[in-house]
């Protein structure tokens, strides 16, 4: 299967802390696959084991149990290293240094030469806006300007695939808004692009597909729309009632009033075709039809609830 | 060889613009310049002290800067997760802790130069010089700082700064004492003999690198005089150099199995 560039096959991992060795299992179970060309989201709430399983695809965490492939490689390997990008967790670098150092020293460690290393140096601080801080110490950087070197940083390479450990954190919406463009333009130009967040609008517009985290195990994995449309909540019926007023209501539709008229919440399972056609013939008139699916947040918040009660 | 040389150039350039590491040179400058202070004494015996006050200046800021940068250039990467960013990238991390290593000893052999050059200047204003026997016992202090950091970089591979800082100038104070050490063992008992001799052995002898005042094959050595053979400073370099890629291949292979957490 040469469309996975990167495959978690049963990743654990068990930290051991303080003298009595407390164990601290970060990552419980964790198996998903990349695909070529993708945007790959990874959530999952604030300590979920997102990070540790980052790190243990990029070889800086040595799992306890189970498999990390990146780009048909084991990890880490030096070769795959060389097609990859990566931009840590709130990312700390070379304060002493300006951003045109910084990526030329990251050039050099991808073996690039020194020409080369200066032109892309440019054209990155350009893409991410940071054209004028130029000659600028890192150190006197804020906190969005250190993620977007960051994300610079991390395509020195010219990488195949970018893993992104909370790209967006620290960034205001317009920042936000450039790095999502940034990452679908990264999709255009057929690199793969794998992101943590618990930033979830911003899932629903880029992500193809995703894996979502709780208390360091996998819940699902798959594309978001089947994930979401899977789950009809209820159907939302707008109306003005004819002179013949309202057929009966179906078992647990709630009615409620609105300027246009009523508003007819009708549980998922309801038979909306049967009802319409009674209101119809009731001589009322239906302005709108709305089907409210699952939001990423609903699944979320869901998926969230399932783990506390499994853990009690 | 490009990436171990930007690893090393980039921690060159750390130490340079970092404010520390020219106050310990101020101090060092200082020394020297005490050492012209001595008013009331011979031209000869002004001479002498210049050279000795210079040559302790050298050996006791150059092991301070070696276990300072040894400790801190290591440690500040890993506290600062600067390696997070580093390490993922396609180089080994063998070649980052060589990288590393290699930029500490451009600083430090930039360091003991300008101590050297000072005392030089020194020297001059004296109307001494800067002779033979000066540039050996420079050289063998400069053998004995790399080591140091060595040492300094193997403990800080898998300790807190502090504790590696507090192992490394310990090496080296033991390491200086090692003929004493052997000298108190030749009156122990036949246990404590072991003991100590066994340890003197692991230790690295770092008297060899400051032998001024010591008996060498039956001489007395002296800056003053002729100084070590040119076989004695070479023997005593390979020595050096061989110790510190020991330890410094330990580090690497703790340095391996690391978590980066
Ligand atoms: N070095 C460590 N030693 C002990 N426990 C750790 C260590 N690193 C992480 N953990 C624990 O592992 C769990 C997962 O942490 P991780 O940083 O992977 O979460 P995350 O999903 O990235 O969270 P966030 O959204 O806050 O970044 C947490 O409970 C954390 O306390
Ligand atoms: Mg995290």
């Amino acid at each position: 299967m040469s469309d996975v560039v990167l495959r978690a096959d049963d990743l654990a991992k068990t930290f051991r802390l303080g003298f009595f060795r407390k164990r601290i299992e970060a990552v419980k179970q964790a198996s998903f696959e990349v695909r070529r060309g993708e945007i790959f989201g990874y959530l999952g709430p604030n300590g979920s084991g997102k990070t540790t399983t980052l790190k243990m695809l990029m070889g800086l965490v040595f799992p306890s149990r189970g498999r990390a492939e990146v780009l048909g490689r084991p990890v880490p390997d030096r070769r795959a290293k060389r097609r990859l990008g990566y931009l840590p967790e709130s990312p700390y670098f070379y304060d002493y240094l300006t951003p045109e150092e910084f990526l030329d020293l990251v050039g050099a460690l991808f073996d690039v030469k020194r020409a080369e290393r200066r032109a892309r140096a440019d054209r990155l601080i350009e893409r991410v806006g940071l054209s004028s801080a130029r000659g600028r110490p890192l150190r006197k950087f804020s906190k969005g300007m250190l993620q977007r070197i960051g994300i610079a940083q991390s395509l020195m390479g010219e990488p195949e695939l970018v893993v992104l450990d909370e790209p967006m954190t620290g960034l205001d919406p317009i920042g936000r808004k450039e790095i999502r463009d940034l990452m679908l333009d990264l999709k255009r130009e057929g690199r793969t692009v794998l992101y943590s967040t618990h930033i979830l609008p911003d899932v629903e517009m880029t992500c193809d597909r995703v894996a979502m985290i709780f208390a360091g195990r996998i819940r699902s994995v798959g594309p978001l729309s089947q994930l979401l449309t899977a789950r009809l909540l209820s159907t939302e019926v707008c109306l003005r009632p004819g002179a013949a007023g309202l057929p009966e209501l179906p078992a647990g539709a709630r009615k409620s009033e609105n300027p246009d008229g009523l508003l007819i919440d009708l549980p998922a399972n309801a038979d909306v075709d049967a009802f319409l056609r009674a209101v119809l013939a009731a001589g009322a008139r239906v302005h709108s039809l709305t089907p409210r699916r699952e939001s990423l947040e609903d699944l979320f918040v869901r998926e969230a609830a399932n783990q506390d009660q499994g853990a009690a | 060889m490009r990436r171990i040389q930007a690893i090393a150039w980039n921690t060159f350039r750390e130490a340079v613009r970092n404010k520390i590491l020219y106050s310990l040179l101020f101090f060092a400058v200082l020394i020297i310049l005490s050492a012209l202070a001595m008013g009331n004494l011979t031209l000869h015996e002004e001479i002498r002290m210049t050279r000795d006050i210079g040559l302790f200046g050298i050996d006791a800021f150059g092991v301070i800067i070696a276990v300072f940068v040894g400790v801190n250039l290591l440690y500040k990467e890993l506290d600062l997760k600067t390696v997070y960013t580093i390490l993922p990238k396609p180089l080994h991390r063998w070649e980052f802790v060589l990288g590393k290593w290699l930029g500490m000893l451009l600083t430090l052999a930039v360091q003991m130069g300008v101590m050297a050059l000072v005392l030089g200047v020194t020297l001059w204003l004296q109307e001494a010089q800067f002779d033979a026997p000066m540039v050996k016992a420079v050289w063998l202090l400069f053998v004995n700082v790399m080591l140091v950091t060595s040492i300094a970089v193997f403990f800080s591979a898998f300790s807190s700064p502090f504790l590696s800082g507090f192992f490394a100038l310990g090496c080296f104070l033991v390491g200086r004492s090692v003929p004493d050490i052997r000298a108190l063992a030749a009156k122990l008992g036949p246990l404590a003999k072991t003991v100590l001799e066994t340890g003197c052995t692991l230790m690295p002898n770092m008297h060899l690198f400051y032998p001024s005042g010591a008996i060498v094959g039956a001489e007395e050595v002296s800056v003053h005089r002729d100084f070590v053979s040119a076989s004695y400073l070479l023997t005593t370099t390979g020595y050096g150099v061989a110790y510190s890629l020991i330890v410094l291949i330990l580090a690497m292979l703790i340095f391996r199995k690391r978590d980066f957490v």
